[in-house]
């Protein structure tokens, strides 16, 4: 059972973590922001009241000495103010009724786990004063300690477990003192009144002070716990005057009335708000009780001083104007504060706090009670230190491998020490620690800091991955056979082999290869590698600038698109680009979307036809079958392997967020490969694309889980150009589900410059969209400028329109497009998103 | 492809005396003017009558003709001399396989006709064919595409199988007439010429039959239904064509390869290069960085920086309260 505060809180947190898009993408991998596992005993040092209340139901006030053991870490056991003599004419009465500084001690304390702080909503306080702190300044002034009630009436409701009870034995509908019940017999309650002494009322369950008793009808309770229940209550503050009754029932149970009058100070029109967090406390001076009256209107005054100084010296509450002047509407229509306004003024700050992600704040004091002014004094959380722990496999703390530095520069400012702590920024420092991808656990855990009262410690476990990984998976693949049982496709297993070695030197540097083939007992058929090494923080780890450069040796085999015959062209023989090479680059990021890449590639491009054998032109099925090898020539040298470096670039800005799930903004890509003159036939080009993406928000929506989406208007153009050497395998292609959908893969065309422009319209319905687009694709006269002109030698337009309309099905598209060129239409389904 | 060895043009002697002595004149005519070699290029459609026409002008059979196939493959080149004077004719494949246009066939004859020089092109089709079509067009295209749109300034349209009976209704006259418009309409689409330039030189058209049935007149020559004297009106036309102060088309590997596109602006790649640098790569990192400062930060990290006290706000007020620190 979490009794203190904060746990209750933090509980919440991270019972709220399983739905953040981190761990929902990481299921391996389970983050958390934990509570705080060590429960600390907290006492509140009470205040004393020179002067009690003449309120018989008040405890004596017991004198501050009576603190605790432990020093308390948010205690408020300073003596704030009381206000009295501000002027003349109510001084003797100030100091009799006001007498002590009115302060609302917000206790934080608890006792063994028994209570409940689960009673606030935001677990504003457990509280406990535990049995021995609460002393309660009785009268108009007294200081007020009403949260200590919980604790303690917990406590009693804890064993109420028991079946029996006992009849009262009386007659019916009697009033009995509480004093005159037996202590021998179990109550059993079956009703609780309140009755509100100053408006003769009964009060409701729906009021404030309902949820202070730990009385609940049904159970059953000795007269003990009853008195202790009392007790409580009149020790904590809120009431002036409190009395317990029973009235006996006709079927044996008792119903419980309670009357009480509220605590109430002299009405207040200016609210303040400050951060006690770290301040030191000040020490009660002792008050001794053979002071003059004289003696003791200085003690008085100096305790005024000191907490105007105090108050002077604290910090202004992050609370915004908006609640300052709500607080204040509360006061003004309140008129007298009385100790229900405070709860509500506590309640109305502590939920600002807890909804804006102000975890750690609480509500500790109200002081300055009977001036015109409330101060309200809270701990914010102010951070006081970050730590970060590695922790091994069974959860010891361990030394880890990953330099601290890596992890550091992934913290959001706002978890260093000096900021207020607020769980977002320990969201945001959890997801920005998971992009590492190094650690298999994160923890993020606020805790308080006993040394330093009101502080927060943010500490930050860590269990890290394995350094190395190695991998072995083999398969076969199975394809329909005769009579469409399956069969294997071959006897020989394909597979991968893969083997990852991450975090060098603690970095985060990793080298990685992969080699796939689909014949692991003839791995030269076909084989496809790739072995890269990453090493981010090219600038240094200390550096802001985030650069990451990048080594990898590839290879790949792609069919290629510019030997595809056009609409009523016979199956064209295929033409398959494998490429191997190398690759280098450095990659900047700018933002988390936005970055800018740079490098050199130097490839080897063969051409093979469907035989696997190097062919140098396209071909074309002729009309007496046979096959004219005359068409456009494949590669630059005209040999059918080409080699070459150049340079490339990439750079990407993209600011699209997404809204109730559909995304919204713009993205913007150049990329720019730039041909040096090193390699076969010396080829020297500029090819450019620019890709502009516009994804325009046509209704403002309410942004929260759960609403739906707003429709959404996709604009989309597409440039590429190219100047110089440009062989077949790099021209672009026009037609396909990523350029002009309802066509084939290069069914329009392949050519020099290009020019693509779409248009979507996005409506969502229900959980998922419909869409509606249109495109267009031209090769702007281009085609001829590509050698052989493939376009032409494979009968093809050139350029093409589409339109269609369709449904998003989860991952895929299904949707109807109609081919503008020959006016026809079909139904495709499509993976994944075509912007 | 070694030069075919030149022999004396003897097929001239098989002509009528009165072809003879025209087509003597003619080639007087044009020593006269300096020129003493003539290449004729022979193109068209496959089957309609390139080789025949070919015979027909020399007077021998030089090229296999048969009816019912296309026997040439590759192009044929037959060079006569008489009197000082060499005639170069060239016959070449049909030009159409399987509906379209053979570009391989179109290679062959560009290579190899490499290092020579056109002085005529004669384009032959049917006179008997009564419709023009998209084909026709494509062929004309490839032609110019080819050789470039100067070789129609050279170029004369030949229209075989001459000696018909029109349909009902047509005389003979109109009946050429409306064909060779027809076709030279499309010859301008093809080519792309504009009417203008053709009406400062009009593609002259000429008719031929090469059939043995052809009808003779009085002197022996064959004549067509108009009354014309076919081989030296070819000729003579030939050699208008010539005399019409255009250049003959030299075919160097240039012409054959086409204009290269990998050349074309390579030499302005540098400046492009900084364009793109200073132009689009600085532009779209500027807007990064303005997408930086404007991107909105969450209350929390405002708060934090000591911003937002003055405008903070409940959840929503939060559009609000950034258009404000925006200003």
């Amino acid at each position: 059972m979490a009794s203190c505060g904060h746990s209750s809180l933090l509980n919440a947190v991270s019972a709220s973590l399983p739905s953040c898009p981190i761990s929902a993408s990481l299921p391996s991998c389970p983050t958390s922001i934990s509570l705080p596992s060590s429960r600390r005993r907290r006492v509140v040092a009470s205040l004393s009241t020179p002067f009690s209340s003449s309120s018989s139901s008040f405890e004596t006030p017991q004198t501050p000495s009576k603190t605790t053991t432990h020093t308390p870490p948010n205690t408020t056991s300073k003596t704030p103010l009381k206000t009295a003599s501000k002027t003349l004419h109510t001084l003797s009465k100030t100091i009799f009724t006001s007498s002590v500084a009115a302060a609302l001690v917000l206790q934080l304390s608890q006792g063994d786990g028994t209570g409940d702080g689960g009673l606030f909503p935001g677990g504003s306080g457990g509280n406990g004063g535990g049995g021995g702190g609460g002393g309660g300044g009785g009268g108009d002034g007294g200081f007020f300690n009403f949260f200590s009630r919980f604790f303690c009436s917990r406590a009693i409701a804890k064993d109420e477990e028991s079946p029996e009870w006992d009849s009262h034995g009386l007659p019916a509908n009697i009033v009995v003192q509480l004093n005159k019940l037996s202590p021998f017999k179990r109550y059993k309650v079956s009703e609780i009144l309140f009755f509100d002494l100053r408006r003769r009322t009964t009060v409701g369950t729906e009021d404030s002070f309902f949820e202070m008793v730990s009385l609940r009808p049904g159970a059953i309770y000795t007269k003990s716990q009853l008195q202790k229940e009392l007790e409580s209550l009149a020790n904590c503050g809120m009431f002036e005057k409190v009395d317990l009754e029973g009235k006996t029932k006709p079927d044996g149970t008792i119903g419980v009335t309670i009357s009480f009058t509220e605590s109430t100070w002299q009405s207040a029109d200016a609210f303040r708000c400050i951060n006690v967090g770290l301040m030191p406390q000040s020490k009660p001076i002792e008050m001794d009780p053979d002071m003059t009256d004289r003696e003791k209107m200085e003690y008085f005054r100096s305790q005024e001083k000191d907490y105007r100084r105090r108050i002077d010296r604290a910090r202004d509450c992050l609370i915004p104007t908006p609640v300052r002047r709500e607080v204040l509407q509360m006061l003004r229509e309140q008129g007298k504060v009385s100790a229900r306004l405070l709860q509500r003024i506590r309640d109305r700050v502590q939920k600002w706090y807890h909804d804006e992600g102000y975890a750690c704040a609480q509500v500790v004091n109200f002081g300055n009670l009977n001036t015109r002014e409330v101060v309200c004094e809270v701990v914010e959380g102010d951070i006081t230190q970050l730590v970060v722990q590695f922790q091994d496999k069974l959860g010891n703390v361990c030394e880890g491998n990953t330099q601290l530095p890596v992890v550091w520069r992934e913290l959001p400012r706002q978890l260093q020490k000096g900021h207020v702590f607020n769980i977002e920024a320990g969201k945001q420092a959890l997801r920005n620690i998971n992009s590492l991808a190094l650690f298999s656990n994160i923890e993020v855990n606020p805790r308080q800091d006993e040394k330093n009262e009101g502080g927060i410690i943010v500490e930050i476990k860590l269990k890290e991955l394995e350094q190395k990984t190695a991998e072995v998976s083999t398969e076969w693949s199975i394809v329909p056979g005769r009579q469409g049982r399956p069969t294997l496709a071959s006897i020989h297993p394909g597979g991968t082999v893969s083997f990852e070695h991450r975090n060098i030197k603690g970095l985060n540097r990793s080298i990685l290869g992969n080699v796939t083939s689909s014949n692991l007992l003839n791995p030269q058929d076909d084989l496809s590698f790739k072995l890269e090494y990453v090493h981010p923080y090219l600038d240094g780890v200390t550096n802001l600038r985030n650069r990451t450069f990048r080594a990898s040796c590839f290879n790949s085999r792609k069919l290629s698109p510019v030997f595809t015959g056009g609409p009523g062209v016979d199956e064209v023989p295929a033409i398959w680009i494998d490429r191997v090479g190398f690759k280098a680059n450095i990659t900047e990021c700018f933002t988390r979307q936005s970055k800018f890449a740079y490098g050199l590639v130097m490839e080897e491009i063969t051409t093979r036809d469907e035989t696997s054998s190097i062919c140098t032109s396209g071909s074309r099925a002729l009309p007496s079958g046979g096959l004219s090898m005359d068409g456009p020539p494949t590669t630059l040298s005209g040999t059918g392997v080409d080699r070459m470096a150049f340079l490339q670039a990439n750079i990407t800005r993209d600011n699209t967020k997404f809204v109730n799930g559909t995304i919204i903004g713009e993205r913007n890509v150049f990329q720019l490969d730039q041909g040096l003159g090193i390699g076969s036939n010396f080829p020297f080009f500029n090819r450019h694309q620019l890709t502009l993406t516009r994804f325009i928000q046509l209704k403002n929506v309410e942004e929260a889980a759960g609403k739906p989406p707003p429709p959404v208007l996709v604009l989309h153009g597409h440039y590429g150009g190219c100047v110089g050497d440009l062989p077949s395998y790099d021209a672009f292609t026009l037609g396909g589900p990523y350029s002009v959908r309802g066509y084939n893969m290069g069914e329009l065309g392949a050519c020099r410059n290009i020019l693509e422009l779409a248009a979507e319209l996005r409506i969502p319905v229900r959980n998922t969209h419909i869409y509606a687009f249109a495109e267009h694709g031209n090769d702007l006269g281009s085609s001829k400028d590509v050698k052989g002109n493939p376009t032409e030698f494979f009968r093809r337009v050139g350029h093409g329109s589409s339109y269609g309309a369709g449904v998003k099905l989860g991952l895929v598209r299904a949707e109807y497009a109609v081919d503008h060129n020959a006016g026809t239409g079909a139904v495709f389904f499509r993976f994944g998103e075509r912007f | 492809m070694a030069a075919p060895p030149l022999r004396e043009w003897t097929g001239i002697q098989q002509f009528p005396p009165a072809t003879q002595t025209k087509l003597l004149d003619l080639l007087g005519k044009l020593k006269q003017e300096n020129v003493s070699t003539m290449t004729i290029l022979v193109m068209g459609k496959g089957g309609v009558g390139k080789s025949s026409t070919v015979n027909s002008i020399l007077g021998e059979r030089v090229a296999a003709v048969s009816a019912f196939q296309s026997e040439a493959l590759r192009p044929i080149m037959c060079s006569r001399s008489r009197a000082g004077f060499t005639l170069n004719i060239i016959d070449t494949p049909g030009l159409v396989e399987g509906g379209y246009v053979n570009e391989y066939a179109m290679e062959i004859v560009k290579r190899f006709l490499l290092n020579r020089t056109i002085d005529v092109l004669l384009y032959v089709d049917r006179l008997d064919a009564y419709r023009v079509d998209n084909l026709d067009r494509q062929v004309i295209k490839a032609i110019t595409d080819g050789f470039g749109k100067g070789i129609w300034r050279r170029g004369l349209v030949v229209l075989t199988h001459a000696q018909l009976s029109p349909p009902d209704g047509l005389s003979y006259e109109e009946f050429c007439s409306k064909r060779s418009e027809a076709l030279l309409k499309v010859v301008r689409l093809g080519a792309k010429i504009k009417k203008k330039e053709l009406q400062d030189s009009g593609i002259p058209v000429v008719l031929v039959e090469n059939s043995g049935r052809c009808h003779t007149n009085d002197s022996g020559e064959k004549v067509l239904p108009n009354g014309t004297a076919w081989i030296p009106n070819l000729v003579m036309t030939i050699t208008e064509v010539i005399s019409n102060g255009s250049k003959p088309i030299v075919v160097d590997q240039k012409l054959i390869d086409g204009p290269n596109p990998n050349e074309r602006g390579k030499f302005f790649i540098p400046l492009i290069l900084a364009f793109q640098y200073f132009f689009v790569v600085k532009r779209i990192q500027r807007a990064i960085k303005e997408d930086i400062a404007r991107e909105p930060k969450p209350l929390w990290e405002l708060r934090d920086m000591g911003l937002a006290n003055r405008y903070l706000s409940s959840p929503h007020w939060r559009g609000s309260s950034f258009r404000l620190l925006q200003r």
